[in-house]
């Protein structure tokens, strides 16, 4: 279209469609109402649609602004007032609109013969206000009712606004904030702690940092604290202000240092225990030692001295003290060395060689062995501890046998559910142990030294440790007279 | 038969060295049994005798405890391992630690053939005597 600028008419047209603003005029004598155009177009209306007065101010919306605009169009009839206002218009498509309505009157004589006005569309605009006021008040209602401390930050780390839970947090009032730098109630040796990162914040590398530090509160306790600070930028990505979260994490590090006190006082105590391991096995051991020794030297050199009768009471108080040394031993041993490497080893063979070794324990007692495990079946075990917890429990089943019953040794193997355990069972037609009495005592230590007729001072402790140290574990079922059945779980190579 | 001319016993713990040197008289396997406190007294001894080679003075065997004051059995055995000798001089480690840590650590010295736990027994002393003979002829 050529477009002429002296032609005021064309030039209006322009600027009407370009800032989409409607004109329109309302004669008073006689009655006329003119809309432009484009004051048409946002009354959804065409060219052809005939406005009444009356019906033109129905278009808004009814309550307030239509009310408003009665008001405001009458005033400016009688009293000559200009307005502008913005108020809710509904089209005659029925779409609900903003509007911002301009009116001034034309005076002859000082009467007012006609009112002219311009007509704009502002939804959109008032639609995006509507949305960051909304956010603001979301924002505001969030941060001032947070239940973690929160505060505004400028970047040189001053407080500019803090909510009432880092009031509460560190002590201080919303006006002594405001005259703090962030440093200044920072514990003094934690004012550099995030410095690394805030450059990296500023530098936008990282969109929000974390970090635990400690402040001074009011009253001057130190509180610990896990701080979460981002950075605020504006559209064009000009850093603005931080926004930080704090929350006080006190309680946790006053119990996170309980436990590492705990933690040093057990483990000084282990290293002391281990030390006292090999106090037991060392020193306790040449002493015996030496007094076995000495024993055995007068017992051929001086024979006339075994007559003494205290000589057979001291060779047996040596024997015993021996033999517990050596218990002690073995008990030391298996707690310092843990962990060994397991070799996968086979079950069945390992079964015979322990029956082998029993064998004129078991023929003088009539008893039967009777080994089902599978001919194949490989374990992963320390050979050593295997060979001792076989016969720990094979040579138990025959100690403990009914008196006048011959023992009777069944042995088999089946898997856990999930496969991740082989079940060995070994299971005996023995006295059985009354469980409800003696199940805490059947592992306990103190059995360990307790004397039997032919005990092997290896007991039940010793053996339950080794299955441990495999990587296994006991369960027991027994029945006064009618027998005892063990069930280890064992770790199997799983093909 | 006396298979070994010198014996040298490395120990701190008189009742130890009292009873072995008495079962050693008796099973008869050595002419003479020298006693050193410690590590230090009998590498001070040692050390002129391998450095001139003297196969005579210098020992067969050596039983060597491990814990002792002054210099230990292991400083005794990086020190002696500093010297070489013509004449073979066998090292029992006789100790009353069952660790295995000991043990493993006891392999690793060439010179060590035998690891022996306390207490020494009269059977453990002839099982020595037929083991020396084996090793010396």
């Amino acid at each position: 279209m050529q477009f002429n600028v002296n032609d005021s008419q064309q030039v209006l047209d322009f600027i009407q469609k370009a800032a989409k603003i409607g004109t329109w005029q309302v004669l008073l004598e006689p009655y006329e109402i003119q809309w432009s155009d484009i004051t048409r177009e946002i009354h959804d209306v065409g060219k052809s649609y005939n406005i009444e007065l009356e019906k033109a101010l129905d278009f808004y919306k009814e309550g307030y602004s239509r009310d408003k605009i009665t008001y405001y169009f009458n005033r400016c009839i009688e009293q000559g007032e200009p307005y502008d206002v913005e108020l809710e218009l509904v089209s005659a498509k029925g779409r609900e609109k903003w509007v911002r309505a301009i009116g001034f009157p034309v005076l002859e004589n000082e009467k007012c013969v006609k009112v002219q006005g311009l007509f704009q569309d502002i939804t959109e605009k008032n639609k995006t206000q509507k949305k960051v006021a909304l956010r603001e008040q979301q924002f505001r209602k969030t941060f001032d009712s947070a239940s973690i401390g929160m505060a505004i930050v400028s970047l040189e780390g001053k407080f500019i606004r803090v909510n009432q839970s880092l009031r509460n947090m560190l002590g201080y009032t919303t006006d002594e904030f405001k005259t703090f730098n962030f440093k200044d109630i920072t514990h003094k040796e934690d004012t550099t702690l995030g410095d690394k990162k805030f450059a990296k914040l500023l530098s936008n590398e990282i969109s929000n940092f974390q970090i635990e530090k400690r402040y001074l509160h009011k009253n001057g306790s130190i509180i610990w604290a896990s701080l979460n600070v981002s950075l605020v930028s504006n559209e064009d990505g000009t850093p603005l202000h931080l926004v930080a979260q704090i929350n006080d994490i006190t309680k946790r590090k006053e119990s996170e240092k309980k436990v590492n006190t705990l933690l040093e006082i057990t483990k000084d105590q282990n290293s002391r225990l281990l030390n006292f391991a090999h106090i037991v096995s060392h020193n306790l051991r040449s002493h015996s030692g030496n007094l076995e020794m000495l024993l055995d030297l007068m017992k051929h050199e001086e024979p006339e001295a075994t007559d003494n009768s205290y000589f057979p009471l001291v060779d047996t108080a040596v024997n015993n003290l021996s033999e517990t040394v050596e218990n002690l031993n073995q008990v030391a041993i298996l707690n310092t060395k843990l962990h060994e490497d397991l070799t996968p080893t086979n079950l069945y063979e390992a079964i015979n060689k322990t029956k082998e070794s029993l064998k004129a324990h078991i023929l003088e007692n009539d008893g039967s062995i009777i080994n089902n495990v599978p001919k194949h079946l490989i374990i992963d075990t320390v050979p050593a501890y295997l060979d001792s917890i076989l016969l720990n429990f094979i040579s138990n089943s025959i100690k403990y046998k009914k008196p006048d019953v011959a023992p009777k040794i069944n042995i088999s193997t089946s898997f856990t559910d999930d496969n991740q355990y082989l079940i060995l069972k070994i299971e005996d037609n023995g006295m059985g142990i009354d469980l409800n009495r003696h199940r805490k005592k059947l592992f306990g230590m103190y059995k360990t030294f307790h004397k039997h007729k032919d005990s092997r001072g290896l007991g039940l402790f010793i053996t339950k440790n080794q299955v441990e140290a495999i990587g296994g574990k006991i369960e027991v079922e027994s029945e006064v007279g009618i027998g005892t059945t063990f069930l280890l779980h064992l770790k199997h190579e799983i093909n | 038969m006396k298979s070994i001319n010198t014996l040298y016993i490395i120990d701190d713990d008189p009742i130890f060295v009292f009873t072995t040197k008495k079962m050693f008289d008796k099973e008869e396997i050595c002419k003479n049994i020298l006693v050193f406190s410690n590590g230090e007294d009998a590498i001070n001894h040692l050390t002129p005798l391998m450095d001139a080679n003297n196969e005579e003075e210098l020992p067969e065997l050596i039983l060597l405890d491990l814990n002792m004051p002054i210099m230990d059995g292991w400083q005794f055995l990086d020190e002696f391992v500093k010297h070489k000798t013509e004449k073979k001089i066998i090292i029992f480690i006789v100790s009353s630690s069952i660790d295995p840590n000991d043990i493993q650590k006891a392999n690793e010295y060439q010179n060590v053939s035998n690891y022996i736990i306390k207490p020494i027994t009269r059977e453990k002393i002839k099982h020595i005597a037929s083991e020396i003979t084996a090793l010396v002829n």
